[in-house]
Parts: structure tokens; sequence; C-alpha cells
């Protein structure tokens, strides 16, 4: 059987697809914005002098880190019902799912950034009377911020991929409803180039604009 | 002003300060000098509590910065420090850099602090590069930032921790003509360095440390033209040509 690829069918499908892609960046813009919140938070737990402190950041990085997101997905939304008979929406599933995956991996981003600031710019903000926390958000996260956007631009799309993960747990998803569309008129070819070319078209975007911040937030003289 | 008493401090096993006795008057002009690794650094750092003394007492302007109930950001306001290796804030314009600690520590408004900012750079020379940034100047003009920075704050001493010892030969002079401008006007400043010349002619005391304790502290005439202590004898030798 002679295989006919059928642009139309992407064509056709595209309205559907976008409807899909909408929920993919729901999920990415949800999941990084509380991604990035725990990801600030347990970075810097685990530059914490408090040795606790320390080891609950460890913990959760660990955790997170060394599990697939699709095991953490199905217990989230298959395995704690069964534990405590209640269900969370797919879609708030989904974002809590993204949003402490990412935050694991952002915690890190944000450690090793916070630590490639040389020791003498903490220094000079005590010399002059600031107090640690001032310190920290005026001297050391301005500059260590700037160290995060590549790697955390990185993220941001491994996060986007990684949405795809959530149609598992019945997300309506960019790669779900592309499923959905093949189930109905098995034109595999067609409807997954579609979604890939979607995706890309995603990423691409994410890195555009991450170049564009990382070019305005660029120190003159550096 | 500052009084150093019995002051130790370890790093580990290793005892680098055994004992250091120093008292600064108001306005007083101290200059350590001493071999490198003789702790002169870490007395400097002590009396900022950037180094955690590991006995002894240190007041400040009549404040203990050993006892817990002192509020050791106020008493840093005090006696701020100019460093080595500058430490200016890459990410803020030189205005910034001198106005930050005026504005969040003294709670100054912006006009204020940026009039006082000006006028302080226009004192070390440096009234046209207010909105450059740090790594656009050079380093004797980064070194003369980081001393209106520590000006700013209008604290009653500053401590100079080896200020032109990162610098090329051809800048030292504009760093150290700042710091005779302010030891003239009256400035109480401990200044370590490896320079002899501004010794002689700025300091009311010099103190020559070894092996973590103070060996000689004399006025500078004295302290040169009569070297006694036998490592002064030697230290001398090695570097005054």
């Amino acid at each position: 059987m002679a295989f006919n690829f059928e642009p139309a069918v992407i064509v056709e499908s595209i309205p559907q697809l976008l409807k899909g892609a909408e929920l993919t960046i729901y999920l990415t813009v949800g999941g990084l914005f509380f991604g990035f919140i725990l990801g600030a938070l347990f970075g810097l737990m685990k530059l914490s002098p408090s040795w606790p402190v320390r080891k609950i950041a460890g913990f959760y990085i660990e955790t997170i880190r060394g599990t697939p997101m699709l095991v953490q997905a199905m217990f989230l939304y298959f395995g704690l019902p069964m534990a405590f008979g209640f269900r969370l929406p797919a879609m708030v599933a989904g974002v809590i799912i993204i949003a402490v995956n990412s935050g694991a991996y952002i915690a890190e981003i944000v450690r090793g950034a916070v630590q490639s600031i040389n020791t003498g710019q903490m220094e000079a903000g005590r010399s002059i009377g600031l107090n640690a926390l001032q310190t920290m958000r005026y001297i050391i996260w301005p500059q260590a911020f700037r160290r995060m956007l590549p790697p955390l631009g990185n993220q941001f799309i491994i996060s986007l991929k990684d949405t795809s993960l959530l149609m598992i747990i019945g997300v309506g998803e960019l790669l779900r409803t592309g499923d959905e569309i093949v189930a109905v008129n098995f034109r595999a070819f067609e409807v997954y180039l579609a979604c890939g070319l979607i995706y890309l078209t995603m990423t691409m975007s994410i890195a555009k604009v991450l170049k564009i911040v990382e070019k305005r937030m660029k120190i003159e003289g550096r | 002003m500052i009084s150093i008493r019995n002051l130790h401090k370890s790093f580990g096993k290793v005892e680098v300060l055994r004992g250091v006795n120093i008292e600064v008057a108001q306005g007083e002009v101290v200059v350590i000098v001493g071999p490198s690794g003789s702790g002169k650094s870490t007395v400097l750092r002590c009396i900022n509590k950037l180094e955690e003394p590991t006995s002894g007492t240190i007041l400040v302007d009549n404040f203990d910065i050993m006892d817990k109930s002192t509020d050791i950001n106020m008493v840093r306001t005090e006696a701020t420090m100019v460093f080595q290796h500058f430490n200016l804030f890459p990410h803020m314009t030189v205005l910034e850099n001198v106005t930050l600690g005026p504005m969040k520590v003294r709670g100054m408004g912006r006009q204020d602090a940026q009039k006082i900012g000006r006028s302080l750079l226009a004192k070390v020379g440096l009234a046209d590069k207010d909105s450059n940034y740090p790594d656009q100047l050079s380093g004797g003009q980064k070194q003369r930032v980081a001393i209106a920075r520590a000006l700013a704050l209008q604290p009653k001493a500053i401590l100079f921790d080896e200020p032109t010892s990162a610098l090329d030969p051809e800048l030292v002079g504009e760093v150290l003509e700042v710091m005779k401008q302010l030891a003239v006007e009256g400035m109480t400043m401990v200044v370590v360095t490896h320079e002899m010349g501004f010794a002689q002619e700025v300091a009311d005391r010099v103190l020559f440390i070894d092996e973590g304790v103070v060996q000689v502290d004399k006025p500078p005439r004295e302290f040169f033209t009569n070297p006694e202590h036998p490592r002064l004898k030697d230290f001398l030798g090695r570097v005054v040509c």
C-alpha cells in the first residue's frame, strides 16, 4: 500500500491542535511561574547556614530529580485519590506537576548562580551596613539572576515539552489533542508532524524571548 | 575611636592573630605593615566583623562588636571598608554604587543621596563618571569610587585593606592622593598597605605586625629611621629600596 502524504489533513487539524496548544501554554506558564518561586525558595534554602533547612531543600531536589515525571503525575492523579478519596482537576494536577518538577531543577540553577557571585560582593554589601537580606536583594540576586538566564531558558523549553507527558492524566493539551484526531482519521503521520511543528514553534519563541531579555539585561562594560 | 584588646583569631588550627592590641584615636591615621600572611588584613576584617574574632575585645565608637546585642550593621556604617579588589557593584552605575548605602541603610531620599553622591564623586575627581558602570573604569578610578562609596555613609572611620595592591603602578598615585586628602581633613583611617612612602608621609603611627602580634608601634620617623626590632629591620630591608 503506497503512502500518500496529505498536507490538507495538517491544515484541517490545525484549529483543533491550536486549542490544545493553548492548554499547553497555560500549563507551561502556570507551572513555570510556581516552579520559579519554588526554585528560588529551595535554591536559597540550599545555601542556608542552617543544617536542617539545607537538608529539607536537598530532600526535595533529590526526590523530584530522582523519579520520572510520569510516575509523579500518575501518583498524584491516580495514586493519591485512593488514599484521600479526592482527585484534583487534571489541569490543576498538571500545573502542580510542572511546578514541582521544574522547581527542583530551577533550585539547582539558582544555587549555582548565587554561589558563582564573588564573596567580595557580599562583603562589600555588608561593609556599607546592609543586612544579609538587603545584600541578597540589591546586590547578589540581580547579578545572579543574569547568570541564571541561559540555564533557565533551557529549563523552560524542557518544561514546555514535558507538558506532553500530562496527556496520561487526561489533560487535553497539544499531544493529547493530536492523539484524539488520529483516533478518528488515522492520519498519524500528518497529525503528529503538525504537533511537532507547533511544539517547535513554541520552544523557538521561548529561546527568542530569552535572548532578547538577556541582551536587555546585559551590564554595560562587560 | 577604635580599640582592639587581646584579639585572637584562628582559622581551623592555624592561629593567625595571637593577642593584638591597637588603639586608634579620633582623627588618627594608623598604617599597618608587615609580611604577607602576618595577619594584618585579618585585623582589619575583624574590626568590620567580616571575620568573627575567636576571642578578645573590639570597640568601635564605644560599641562592643563582640556583644550580641550590638547592631553590627550600624557599627559597620561607622567604620566602612575599602577593599583590595574594589568590590564595586557591577550592575549599578557609579552613582548608584555610592548612593545605595545612604538610601537603604540611612533611609535617605533619592534626591538627597544623589546630591551627596555627586559631591563625593567630585571630591575623588570622578564627577563626570556618575552614569558609567564600574567595568568601564580603570582600576584607579574604581578604587576612588569605592572610597566615595565608603564615605557616603559619613562614617567616623575608614578601613583600607591594601587599597593599591591590585592596581597598575601608574594608577597607585591617584588613589593615594585621595587618601592623603582625607587624612588632611581629619578622617580617622586604618590602612593596611605596602606603600612605605605613604606611611612615612601621612601616618601618625606605623604598626609592624608579624607572627600575629603588633611587634612595633611608633611614629613614622622613628619607625623608619631607627628600626631596632630585628624582624622589622629585615622587613624594611626587603621592601624599601
